[in-house]
């Protein structure tokens, strides 16, 4: 679930409405009801890897479009070999479920870089050939073992410009205080970044986040969670703005247009403290392409215009430093690592997550319930 | 007597029924006594339901007025009349004990339970199933659900206690030993009975009078000899017994198979005679039915004493008819 | 001649062997596999069980499950019976109306149920917003994202398959009895409650436990209309498989719930036989 969700859902409804930077509610809300029936219709159809072509497993929607765009085509021009999709999403419960019985279908999954620490280890996944795959064109911590980050993707919040006027909140402190920023709160569900903006809200610094403290960190979310809502999905998220339900929401960086756009501008992006979070693309154990040809794949992935494309197409920010600056202008409010973020921003540590995700989202769980 | 009915006259008054345009009861007039075992007879689909339930109250009257011991009863709901009421299948409470069903009237009205108790138990008697108090309806069998129900009609004391049919579902012996209890209730009990039968023997051996219906209307009230005796119209005749009928004079008359006297050729006797032919002979054990083609006539029916006269007479023997005055009857209509 | 049906009944078996064999290979194996894992992921033993009384977490999760069912039912149940006696009593074109309304609601797919709840009682939905303007409120109410929320969609999405057994029971029972109840005194209430009811009971146990089934597993609205807040144990037993990789405690949860479901449907068959004694009476 995690951060998954995040690339479910802007594929699913936000690409087009990203690039357009519009989208009414209305269709957003049609968007929503054809996504329960589109996922379904889409799992059915299960890619079969082959040897001589990649089989992406990743989260549907426009997917099939941005990263065909971005990197099948360069990859397919490179090297004769087509790139196919399996759109079900690549859940660590689904990874570790194929790798197990044995049959493995798809060779790169769209995932998160610390899904690699969770699932590497146990021997659910190939190493990264770094031969191939280059260390130089990401961040340098978030080249792992097991996999490496392509793009970036973040936690901020969005702010009602008509509750807080003149003095708008601008971090995550303020953010965790409702007596001076009186109002309703959304989340993310799954823990993640709600956790770092606690610890930062409490005083944590941004270079001694790691380890998290779970104790302190859980007493600031129960501080605030009787003004609290909390969302599961990208399109939740939204809606709990858009619809007015919050004053200041959590959402993924990258929605944070897309909600100043449907609110009129009533809402408002903070990228202050935003929560770097570092996409990777993993190869579940014994893919059928073979290795090589996958490090290829990811290798391709890395190449600035493939970047860039995924910018403009998905909305989702390089992690590799050559792509930096050349961040569209009208990108560079809302993409992590543009010039005018990259120095508020906090990065997550994969390494943590991966190793203590589960039981950090069971405690988190249980403080919201 | 088990209880003094204190009322139970009930006078219906031109009182009418119509489904859209579809007449079910039309006008009919009645007078019935109180204490008095009256039935309803007709064909399927004469009506007799039709009039039971606006008695009861479940149907709404069209036209007309139904008077109970000289008040109007038309607006009141069922459960305000306080008639008792057996249904054609009984329509026992399935989940209640034989002792709950009886006991249920009483316990509506919120009677005393020592007094249930001991009502229940004198119905119980009253319909001979004392042992079976704590059964369930469905592990009795057809005649003493009937009987439960009987007793769960009566045991309120009601005034006047409709069955619709209530004997429909039993076979032929059980019926009659039913009828005989229910006649014997009746006198005990002194309720008004008004009863819907389609079984002309049933009606002629339990009712006090009769009324036969037609299409929805009253076609002759009698005690049941009266009717037997002295059928007013051809439907009359035909659905309560058998007849023959006569045309004379430009009248017509009813005549009964077994008043007519069958003899060989030359032997007939009497003031009306006509000669004719067997065409055939049904042995019944104590009678003897013949089929008899007269000239010029409809065929002529005729039941004989198979114990009196000699040896029975053969398909194609020429025999004489003939009959005594008082035994064709002069119908006023056809 | 003695034989014969009985040897059809022997042959018949033989036909359906290899099916019933292929039944119970894909049923059973799955639940011998879940069984196998709740008690040896991550290590032998009962550990995953022990954790339901060790952990507060735990059992507050099947405690909120459990209310919620319960309140869920309760009220599909009784809005359920309404309607289904409402469509036995009118007449037979506008039940067939009624009829086909319900069954297109099974059509219509939860999310899009989901959000439009939260349209219609969202904090700025439509009542809220119509409320307060016309100034019976001043803050807007919180119908949603609250358990309150989950109640509101859970029991609008259970309330057909309340209704189709309680239908298919009311619409068998003898009318004639009902008229007898009147005609004994009782008024229109008394038999409601003292023939109506009882006779409509099993209707009212096969509706309850089949709401209450499918409650236990339902999943899409408790999450969103509850705000993220009310956490039920299908939620969990996802969260437990796809996320936190914890398969041990979903596979025990998982059995928990089918022996849970199983108990329920014994004491249903239960039920159903004694209604069988009851049926038998209407001839
Ligand atoms: N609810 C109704 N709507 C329309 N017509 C009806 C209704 N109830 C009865 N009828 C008609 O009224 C007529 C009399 O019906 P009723 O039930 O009184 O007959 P019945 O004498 O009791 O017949 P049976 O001996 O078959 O019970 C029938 O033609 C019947 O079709
Ligand atoms: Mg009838």
């Amino acid at each position: 679930m995690h951060d998954k969700q995040f690339m479910r859902e802007t594929v699913a409804e936000g690409a087009k409405a990203f690039k357009e930077g519009r989208m009414d509610r209305r269709s957003f809300l049609v968007l929503c009801g054809m996504a329960g029936i589109a996922t379904q219709s889409v799992i059915a159809g299960d890619a079969e890897a082959a040897a001589n072509e990649i089989v992406m497993w990743n989260w549907g929607g426009q997917s099939e479009e941005c990263h065909g765009a971005a990197i099948g085509d360069p990859f397919t021009a490179e090297t004769g070999m087509p790139l196919k999709f399996d759109t079900s999403g690549p859940l660590q419960g689904k990874i570790k479920e194929m790798v197990d019985s044995g049959n493995v279908t798809a060779d790169v999954c769209d995932a998160d870089l610390f899904d690699a620490v969770a699932l590497g280890p146990s021997g659910h996944l190939e190493p990264i050939d770094y031969d191939i795959v280059s260390k130089d064109r990401t961040l340098p911590q978030y080249a792992l073992e097991h996999g490496v980050s392509i793009i970036l993707y973040g936690y901020a919040f969005v702010y009602d410009t008509e509750a807080y006027g003149d003095n708008p909140p601008k971090s995550w402190a303020d953010f965790f205080d409702t007596a001076k920023f009186p109002g309703k709160r959304s989340l993310y569900k799954w823990a993640n970044g709600a956790l770092e903006g606690a610890l930062l809200a409490d005083g944590v610094s941004k270079d001694a986040l790691y380890p998290l403290d779970m104790d302190r960190a859980l007493a600031k979310i129960k501080s605030i969670k009787d003004d609290s809502l909390y969302w599961g999905s990208g399109s939740e998220a939204h809606s709990m703005v858009v619809n007015g339900e919050v004053s200041m929401g959590m959402v993924w960086q990258n929605r944070g247009r897309n909600i100043e756009n449907d609110t009129d501008g009533r809402y408002k992006l903070v990228m202050n403290e935003a929560l770097a979070m570092p996409g990777a693309y993993i190869v579940p154990k014994g893919n059928p392409a073979g290795r090589e040809a996958v490090m290829k794949f990811i290798a391709t992935a890395q190449g600035v215009p493939s970047q860039l494309t995924l910018l403009d197409c998905l909305g989702m920010t390089p992690s590799n430093p050559e792509a930096f600056a050349q961040i569209p202008e009208d990108q560079q409010p809302y993409a992590i690592t543009s010039a005018m973020n990259i120095d508020n921003i906090v990065y997550n540590d994969p390494t943590w997550w991966g190793e203590n995700g589960g039981d950090a989202v069971n405690a988190f769980l249980d403080a919201i319930s | 007597m088990i209880d003094g009915a204190v009322s139970g006259g009930l006078r219906l008054k031109a009182l009418t029924k119509r489904f859209g345009s579809f007449t079910a009861a039309e006008s009919v007039n009645l007078d019935i006594r109180r204490g008095e075992f009256l039935t309803l007879l007709g064909p399927s689909g004469s009506g007799k339901t039709t009039l039971l339930m606006m008695i009861a109250g479940f149907l709404d009257i069209t036209e007309g007025d139904i008077l109970l011991d000289g008040m109007s009863i038309a607006g009141m709901p069922p459960e305000k009349r306080n008639f008792g009421m057996v249904f054609q299948g009984y329509a026992l409470f399935p989940h209640m004990s034989v002792r709950q069903n009886i006991a249920y009237p009483l316990d509506v009205r919120k009677r005393p339970k020592a007094e249930i108790e001991a009502r229940v138990d004198e119905m119980l008697d009253l319909v001979q199933l004392q042992d079976f108090g704590h059964r369930l309806p469905g592990q009795l069998s057809g005649g003493q659900q009937q009987r439960v129900a009987l007793a769960r009609a009566l045991c309120f004391a009601p005034p006047v206690l409709l069955l619709d049919e209530p004997l429909g579902a039993l076979d032929k012996k059980l019926r009659v030993e039913v009828q005989d209890q229910l006649k014997d209730i009746h006198r005990r009990v002194g309720t008004t009975f008004i009863y819907v039968t389609h079984d002309q023997e049933e009606a002629l051996s339990m009712s006090d009078r009769i009324v036969i219906m037609q299409k929805g209307r009253i076609e002759q009230v009698g005690t049941p000899e009266e009717l037997y005796q002295k059928p007013r119209t051809r439907f009359a005749a035909s659905f309560l017994g058998k007849s023959n009928f006569l045309t004379k004079d430009g009248a017509l008359y009813a005549l009964r198979p077994e008043k007519i006297d069958i003899a060989p050729k030359g032997a007939g006797q009497g003031p009306n005679r006509v000669s004719g032919t067997v065409r055939a002979m049904t042995y019944f054990g104590s009678v003897l039915k013949y089929d008899v083609t007269v000239p010029g006539m409809d065929e002529i029916e005729v039941d004989a004493d198979a114990w009196r006269g000699g040896a029975p007479l053969a398909a194609g023997a020429e025999v004489d008819l003939s009959w005594s005055d008082a035994a064709a009857v002069r119908l006023e209509r056809d | 001649m003695n034989g014969s049906p009985l040897r059809r009944i022997g042959t018949g078996w033989l036909l359906v062997l290899p099916f019933l064999a292929l039944v119970v290979a894909l049923f059973l194996g799955p639940i011998v596999n879940i069984l196998w894992l709740s008690v040896t992921d991550p290590e032998p033993g009962l550990g995953n069980y022990a954790a339901l009384v060790t952990s507060d977490n735990l059992v507050g999760i099947l405690w909120t499950t459990i209310r919620i069912c319960v309140i869920t039912t309760a009220f599909s149940v009784i809005f359920g019976y309404s309607i289904a006696y409402a469509m036995v009593h009118v007449a037979q074109g506008s039940r067939n109306q009624m009829l086909s309304l319900l069954l297109v609601s099974f059509w219509i797919s939860v999310l899009v149920r989901t959000f439009s709840w939260l349209m219609l009682l969202g904090r700025k939905g439509l009542v809220n917003e119509t409320l307060v303007n016309i100034g019976i409120i001043a803050e807007p109410i919180e119908f949603m994202r609250n358990e309150l929320g989950v109640l509101i969609g859970m029991v609008h999405y259970m309330i057909p398959y309340a209704v189709l057994p309680l239908l298919a029971v009311m619409q068998n029972i003898d009318g004639r009895v009902l008229s007898a109840s009147r005609s004994l005194g009782a008024t229109g209430q008394q038999t409601f409650w003292r023939v109506y009811l009882p006779l409509t009971r099993p209707g009212l146990v096969a509706a309850s436990l089949l709401v209450f089934i499918l409650s236990l597993g339902f999943y899409v609205t408790p999450a969103i209309l509850g705000g993220g807040k009310v956490l039920m144990v299908a939620e969990y037993i996802s969260v437990q498989i796809l996320v936190t990789l914890r398969w041990g405690t979903a596979a025990m949860l998982a059995a928990l719930m089918l022996f849970g479901v199983l108990a329920l449907l014994f004491l249903m068959s239960r039920f159903m036989k004694l209604s069988t004694i009851f049926g038998g009476a209407k001839a």
